[in-house]
């Protein structure tokens, strides 16, 4: 006993452990979907109008390609007829590939600056992106204004998109462009320390010249007209692939391109543009013509005499290791063994021309090594999981929805209809029910309150006889049982003893020794009503009945945990019965107050021990036997409910893995013909859904309630949970007026709301893995305290 | 119902629940090194040969042994990477660009 206890005990902690585990890849999973979808950490601020009296006027009237030397800022433009086609805010699914195929039919490149969320989402495009030839750069991990976040936060958005790229195709990259940026003239006193410091890190910094203001969606005529340069002047061309609808965008894009190439302009990269640049100089000898690299002179040279394999891609596009040409040894080594740590994308690339025009135009790229290739795949996985599971939860939200809605509108139609139809006043079940019937208390250990149940059946008004089965109790129950008898006139009861064998045999001992063809069963912890067994018994009037469910109250219902069960009984258990009664296929009659055709038990081969659920495991059995089990609102027994959390638990482990058990024994009826069949496929799938799909799901309701209200809206998410609410309290208000409770008790609702649902969860969870290991589970006996009474305001 | 006897499907179900939590964990960890950018460094200048940090650690290049061409070469780098100039590129000879910021 003590070791099996040790077992239990060592058996759980691996389960809480690997529950939190859960737990936290969950929150990962939701954090990381925020995050991709700028719900977590989303900062929708966008600056404008800010002064730019601290930005050099060399900045706002220069090029729009920005870079930093020693804290100096440096500006290119782009080469006459020359166009550098950019994309921002993609990779899109939609759009994307279409701008590719585009690219691809005229063999123009582009340059796309790609947001690190999307591209973590999306890494296929970008990967096909980069082997198609065009070149990337960053504009951020979340698309956010960079301007008003932190140096912390603008190196994380670098590094994290960084992460992507290299996971999506094993690449870096050194080109930079600003969420919410445009022409240089835009730049002001808070952005351009943003520039600034990415500069100092080596990104150079990509603007506008042409803004085609696709994002306007002005028709394709316009966004054509906006995109084309003035004159012969080289340009930076604004276009959007993402962010919204592109359609126009992509209808504009063909046009434009030949209207271009029509006009004798050529397309480049940001790369190729700057690589043109160097030439340029390098051909005139002076820097005049674009203002760019003065360094650029001998990197090309360097390129084509092909010392340099490794350096040389890298060299070619920015021109800048041009030294290498002066053939300084020193210097030579030095760069090339830096080239080669780099691992310049074009590494391969110094031998065909193709690939070299290719290393050109993507000179920004540098080959994703080591660490950051496996950190930026595991990114990749990372995502693709987050997506996946996601929308799984969101789905499994979805399925509670409907299932919570379809349930209140059977309930409300059901329930509706089946107080009317029993309290109609030409209602009857036939001719009234007289004659005497057995009522059978299974006792182990109830000294505290079998008393009161005897004292309860002895005011009965309907002819009883009494069999208190005490099934091997241990602190004198029958003494006291025969005492209690003694002391209040009844003549009616028998007390048999047998030893400890469990309800399920205590109830058949009962059900053999019963003298009449009616059996009614009670808890030893229960107390009727005077009416109770009377009203109990008058459905058998109807010969097809085979048994009848009581209406079993929770006695104690003064503390939390009791009221919540006072309302877990009224609007769950007795709202079901009445829907389920109605279906005809009601799957549990409670333990505390049932009745059943003596012959009828006998027929199905009595209480079975199969199941720790042996009322559901009997009535599933009736019910498949072809015997009516009808719902009995008036008759009342009331219940002494677990009074601690621990008890509760206990109490549902049991009754959730019993019902399972159930469910699983009389799987076969599922495929029966006849009244088996029709409890087949009518109880069970109802069964299933509202016991153990609604509970397992039913937590996210909560779990989505606070995501959504840390990263989306707070006060619509607290509106929406307490809309639900709102609706639940409405059913259960009217499942309390059907039962004329008092409404009072609905005051602990939304307590019970959030506790409940998680500790049902746990508790189906719990009893799940227990039924998936093949663990046993006992029977516990709940510890009562005997304060339930006949109720005196029991109305 | 259920019950297993042999104990076979709760190892095996241990062992799941032993990989899942692993994965859970995985994961977490993961994330939080991508989230923080741990044990990587790819901003440009370090992984440049002639970045913006040895750039920056001397004017005109920590590492050329030709005085003539100090860190006044005016030009744009793209890459931020200047420090190997042709002596031959005079100051200010690019016009665009060339101004000090400060």
């Amino acid at each position: 006993m003590q070791r099996a206890a040790g077992k239990a005990a060592a058996l759980q902690r691996p389960r809480v452990i690997l529950a939190l585990l859960l737990l936290l890849g969950l929150t990962c999973v939701m954090l990381l979907d925020g995050y991709l979808r700028a719900e977590v950490g989303g900062d929708q601020r966008v600056r404008d109008g800010a002064s730019a009296s601290k930005v050099p006027d060399k900045v706002l009237n220069g090029g729009p390609i920005l870079t930093f030397r020693n804290g100096s800022p440096v500006t290119q433009t782009i080469p006459k007829k020359t166009i550098v086609l950019t994309f921002d805010d993609g990779p899109n699914p939609t759009y994307t590939p279409t701008v590719l195929k585009i690219l691809k039919k005229y063999d123009v490149p582009g340059t796309f600056f790609l947001v690190g969320s999307m591209v973590s989402r999306y890494p296929s495009i970008v990967k096909q992106m980069v082997e198609e030839g065009n070149e990337v750069g960053i504009h951020t991990f979340t698309h956010v204004d960079l301007s008003y976040q932190s140096d912390a936060r603008i190196t994380r958005e670098m590094q994290q998109t960084q992460l992507a790229l290299a996971g999506a195709a094993g690449i870096t990259t050194t080109l930079f462009r600003a969420p919410y940026s445009s022409e240089t003239d835009a730049i002001d006193n808070y952005s351009y320390p943003v520039y600034k410091k990415l500069g100092a890190d080596g990104y150079t910094s990509v603007f506008v010249d042409t803004d085609s203001d696709d994002w306007k969606q002005p028709g394709v005529a316009k966004i054509i007209k906006w995109a084309t340069p003035s004159g012969t002047s080289g340009s930076s061309v604004l276009f959007h692939d993402a962010g919204g609808v592109r359609s126009q965008t992509m209808k504009a894009l063909p046009t434009y391109i030949e209207k271009m190439k029509a006009k004798g302009y050529t397309f480049t990269t940001v790369s190729g543009a700057i690589a043109k640049n160097t030439s340029a100089e390098r051909a005139s000898g002076t820097g005049a013509g674009a203002g760019a690299g003065a360094a650029a002179g001998t990197s090309t040279g360097t390129v084509e005499a092909g010392a340099q394999p490794s350096a040389a891609p890298s060299a070619a596009p920015g021109g800048t290791n041009a030294g290498t040409g002066n053939g300084q040894t020193p210097v030579d080594s030095a760069v090339g063994g830096a080239g080669t740590a780099g691992g310049g994308t074009g590494g391969a690339g110094g031998n065909g021309s193709g690939n070299r025009q290719t290393a050109i135009l993507q000179g920004a790229h540098r080959e994703a090594t080591g660490m950051t290739l496996y950190e930026g795949k595991a990114l990749i996985y990372a995502v693709t999981v987050a997506e996946w599971v996601v929308p799984g939860l969101a789905a499994g939200l979805t399925v509670v929805g409907v299932a919570v809605m379809s349930r209140f509108g059977m309930m409300l139609i059901l329930a509706r209809r089946h107080y009317r139809q029993r309290n109609k006043r030409r209602f009857s079940w036939g001719p009234t029910v007289t004659r005497p019937v057995t009522v059978i208390v299974p006792a182990y250990n109830e000294k505290e309150c079998i008393a009161n149940t005897l004292e309860s059946l002895a005011k009965s008004t309907h002819p009883i006889e009494v069999i208190v089965v005490d099934d091997g109790s241990s602190d004198g129950t029958s003494e006291i049982a025969r005492e209690a008898a003694r002391s209040f006139g009844m003549t009616n009861v028998r007390v048999i003893r047998q030893e400890n064998a469990g309800k399920p045999a205590a109830l058949n001992n009962g059900v053999r020794s019963a003298s009449y063809d009616i059996v009614v069963m009670m808890d030893g912890d229960t107390v009727f009503e005077p009416d109770t067994v009377r009203q109990l018994v008058q459905p058998f009037a109807d010969p097809e009945v085979g048994a009848v469910a009581g209406n079993a109250k929770v006695g104690n219902r003064n503390t939390v945990i009791g009221a919540w069960q006072h309302i877990e009984y009224v609007m769950g258990f007795n709202l079901d019965r009445r829907m389920y009664d109605l279906l005809r296929c009601m799957p549990t009659i409670p333990g505390a107050i049932g009745a059943f055709r003596r012959e009828a038990v006998l027929q199905v081969g009595g209480m079975s021990e199969d199941t720790l659920a042996e009322d559901t495991d009997i009535t599933i059995a009736m019910h498949r036997e072809g015997w009516r089990v009808v719902y009995q609102e008036h008759a009342r027994a009331w219940t002494e409910a677990p009074a601690s959390l621990k008890q509760l638990w206990s109490q549902r482990y049991r009754w959730s893995y019993g019902t399972m058990q159930a469910l699983w024994k009389h799987r076969k009826s599922l495929t029966d013909k006849g009244p088996s069949g029709r409890f087949g496929r009518v109880g069970m799938p109802l069964v299933v859904i509202f016991q153990i799909i609604t509970p397992v799901f039913a937590p996210l309701i909560d779990v989505f309630t606070v995501y959504s209200m840390i990263f989306v809206d707070f006060w619509a998410s607290l509106a929406m949970w307490f809309a639900v609410l709102g609706i639940q309290l409405l059913c259960a208000a009217y499942a309390f007026r059907l039962d004329r409770e008092k409404y009072r008790y609905l005051l602990m609702m939304p307590l019970q709301q959030l506790a409940y649902r998680q500790m049902m969860y746990l508790v189906l969870i719990h009893s799940s893995i227990t039924a998936l290991t093949g663990g046993r589970l006992r029977w516990q006996k709940l510890k009562r305290t005997g304060e339930v009474g006949t109720p005196a305001g029991a109305s | 119902m259920f019950v297993d006897n042999s104990g076979r499907r709760s190892k095996v179900l241990r062992r799941i629940g032993l990989l899942m939590g692993t994965v859970c964990l995985g994961y977490a960890f993961v994330l939080g090194m991508a989230f923080m950018g741990w044990g990587i460094s790819i901003n440009p200048s370090s992984l440049l040969p002639f970045g913006g940090g040895q750039a920056g650690s001397a004017p005109g290049g920590g590492y050329a042994p030709d005085g003539g061409r100090g860190g006044v070469a005016p030009s744009g780098v793209p890459t931020g990477a200047p420090t190997d100039i042709p002596s031959g590129a005079p100051t200010g000879a690019a016009p665009s660009s060339s101004a000090t910021a400060h």
